[in-house]
């Protein structure tokens, strides 16, 4: 579940602003963020994973108060409960593909690379169809193997809410379909919540239901 | 490994290159004082040892440091020669027990020591395989020298030819390998050993030839005299001593007067030791020196040369230090990017710098062993090796 009550967020040295009234996600919903470039859907994508926190408001998560949470408890939240999808891929490139999928178990303290978290990234591999270029670096894989990369990455701790940011945004037709449909698979069969941004219109039958950034964001419509 | 080590260790993987110059500079940076420093200890060490079993040299005047160097670590300079017959006034005086030397030729780039058999006792030499000097025309050769030449007892040496083109000079003479020493750890290892008159015979002063009055020979008469026969240039001179010619080989003129480049005068006792540096104190052609006193002064120049390069070194260092830390400092702006996913994913900016560190320790880490197994390298096997990394 998600909900965002009295939302204010502004950047420092910059005229634009979030003022989000009132907004909620139920749990198993999948839903489609729409709205023009810039107008502030990766910034709501980065206060609901708590990267960054709001002037005003409250935001909750998976029955968590992000903003209220300590930074140490925001980031292992973040690891623990949430999957993150760039729209970028955010892959490193010194990392071959396994590592990658291992990322958050390295950085996030107290987690260990275990033998059973490895069988996962295996099994997460095999289904998004990239079992056999594990061992390859991002610079040897094309724009879907990235992406179907970061997807497995999200999804490794079994997250409870995906926040996907674009997903499908550098993907060619085929593939764009292909990684929401595992997205959605996944979503559906472990109950999790999806918020997922997008401008692909031939995509949006495919969620319970479309949110319009620009009647969301009070200051953007005022 | 935990996760910033790991990552950081694929990080540097990855950009091997990168890694890899920056260890290279980091390891000189760390090696070059210090191989310096080791080498130029050793050397001060060998040499002063050296030194101090050689309590006095004496020589005709000119470079003490010549005559030094020539005498005691057969160097390529060769100091100004002076007359056999010294040797006959010193044995004479019973002050001391005279041993020279005449040090002036090679073969190859290995030196010809022309001495007598009191040289060996002196410096404690023992044979590891054949036999000493008997006859004339032989040679012992030092460890490493026969290493270096791949020669064994049996095998010959030849005498490098002074110049190619001089026909009336020095031929080189072909001398077989009698015995070979075990290693001492001195110069006396890199010698070839020969008698004294073998090195008069290498210079040209003493040679054997065939003899004029027989028949075969008629042709290199020049012309006969009322008591000597004058010989042409078709004359064949011998350039191997055998048991055949030897007794064909002969020396002009008086023996006091065949040259020597040093004397290794052994006292006989303090007391004589200081007698016989009095009565050379003022001599017009030779000179008497302590060659402690000579490596003292040479070493004081060293050392002040020493102190100069390790500042300048120290000046290197300061600038390789910062010279890798703005690559550092570029890397982690460029790298922003990274970070940010890193920051995201749930990594902490404790996290995030760790890794950055985590490379410099790695790098750290890796230079000083690397630096650690050179110094090791270099004190088991000497200056050669940084003569090889910094030249």
């Amino acid at each position: 579940m998600i909900e965002l009550c009295d939302l204010e967020f502004r950047y420092d040295q910059s005229s634009f602003a979030l003022q989000i009234e009132h907004l909620r996600l139920e749990e198993k919903e999948h839903v489609a963020l729409i709205g023009p470039s810039g107008c502030g859907k990766t910034t709501l994508l980065n206060i609901l994973a708590g990267v960054v926190l709001p002037d005003a408001g409250s935001v909750h998560v998976a029955s968590a108060s992000v903003a209220k949470l300590s930074d140490a408890r925001r980031r292992e939240f973040r690891i623990r409960k949430l999957g993150l999808i760039f729209q970028n891929f955010e892959l490193l490139d010194y990392l071959n593909v396994r590592d990658n999928i291992l990322l958050p178990l390295r950085v996030g303290r107290g987690l260990v690379v275990t033998a059973a978290l490895r069988q996962r990234a295996e099994t997460l591999a095999e289904r998004l169809d990239i079992a056999d270029k594990l061992s390859r670096h991002p610079a040897q894989l094309s724009q879907g193997e990235r992406q179907r990369v970061a997807v497995s990455r999200a999804l490794l701790l079994q997250p409870s809410v995906i926040l996907a940011d674009e997903p499908t945004g550098n993907l060619d037709p085929a593939n764009k379909f292909v990684v929401l449909d595992l997205l959605l698979d996944y979503a559906r069969e472990s109950g999790a919540t999806l918020l997922t941004v997008t401008h692909d219109r031939e995509l949006l039958d495919r969620f319970d239901r479309i949110v319009d950034f620009n009647a969301l964001n009070r200051w953007r419509s005022a | 490994m935990s996760g910033v080590w790991y990552l950081a260790w694929r990080y540097m993987g990855w950009h091997r290159w990168k890694a890899s110059i920056l260890i290279a500079a980091v390891t000189l940076v760390l090696y070059l004082p210090l191989g310096l420093q080791l080498v130029v200890e050793q050397t001060a060490r060998d040499m002063n040892a050296r030194a101090d079993l050689s309590p006095l040299v004496l020589g005709a005047r000119g470079s003490p440091l010549e005559l030094v160097l020539n005498a005691l670590y057969f160097s390529a300079e060769q100091p100004p020669t002076f007359g056999y017959g010294v040797v006959a006034e010193l044995r004479d005086s019973t002050l001391v027990d005279p041993i020279p030397l005449y040090i002036r030729y090679h073969s190859q780039d290995v030196p010809i020591v022309g001495t007598t058999l009191d040289y060996f006792g002196f410096r404690g030499l023992q044979l590891a395989q054949g036999r000493q000097l008997t006859t004339l025309g032989e040679a012992v050769l030092g460890a490493r020298a026969a290493t270096a030449l791949g020669v064994q007892v049996g095998d010959f040496v030849v005498s490098s030819p002074e110049s190619v083109f001089d026909i009336a000079g020095v031929y080189p003479l072909k001398m077989p390998v009698v015995g070979i020493l075990a290693m001492a750890y001195s110069p006396d290892d890199e010698a070839i050993f020969v008698d004294l008159k073998t090195a008069w015979i290498i210079e040209g002063i003493g040679h054997g030839h065939q003899e004029l009055t027989r028949a075969e020979a008629a042709s290199a008469v020049l012309k006969t005299e009322a008591d000597r026969i004058v010989a042409n240039a078709s004359l064949v001179q011998y350039n191997e001593i055998t048991a055949d010619n030897i007794d064909s080989f002969h020396f002009h003129g008086d023996n006091s007067d065949l040259p020597l480049t040093a004397i290794l005068p052994a006292p006989r006792s303090d007391k004589a030791r200081v007698l016989v540096q009095g009565r050379y104190q003022a001599h017009e052609s030779l000179q008497l020196l302590q060659p402690r006193a000579v490596i003292d002064q040479l070493l004081d120049t060293v050392f002040a040369v020493q102190r100069y390069v390790l500042v300048a070194m120290g000046l290197v260092t300061l600038a390789t230090a910062a010279v890798v830390l703005l690559v550092f400092l570029l890397s982690w702006r460029a790298r922003r990017p990274e970070q940010d996913t890193l920051h995201r994913l749930g990594g902490s900016k404790t996290a995030i710098l760790s890794l950055m560190l985590a490379e410099v320790v790695i790098v750290l880490i890796v230079s000083a062993t690397l630096a650690a197994v050179l110094v090791a390298l270099t004190h088991w096997f000497g200056g050669p090796l940084l003569q090889a990394v910094v030249l």
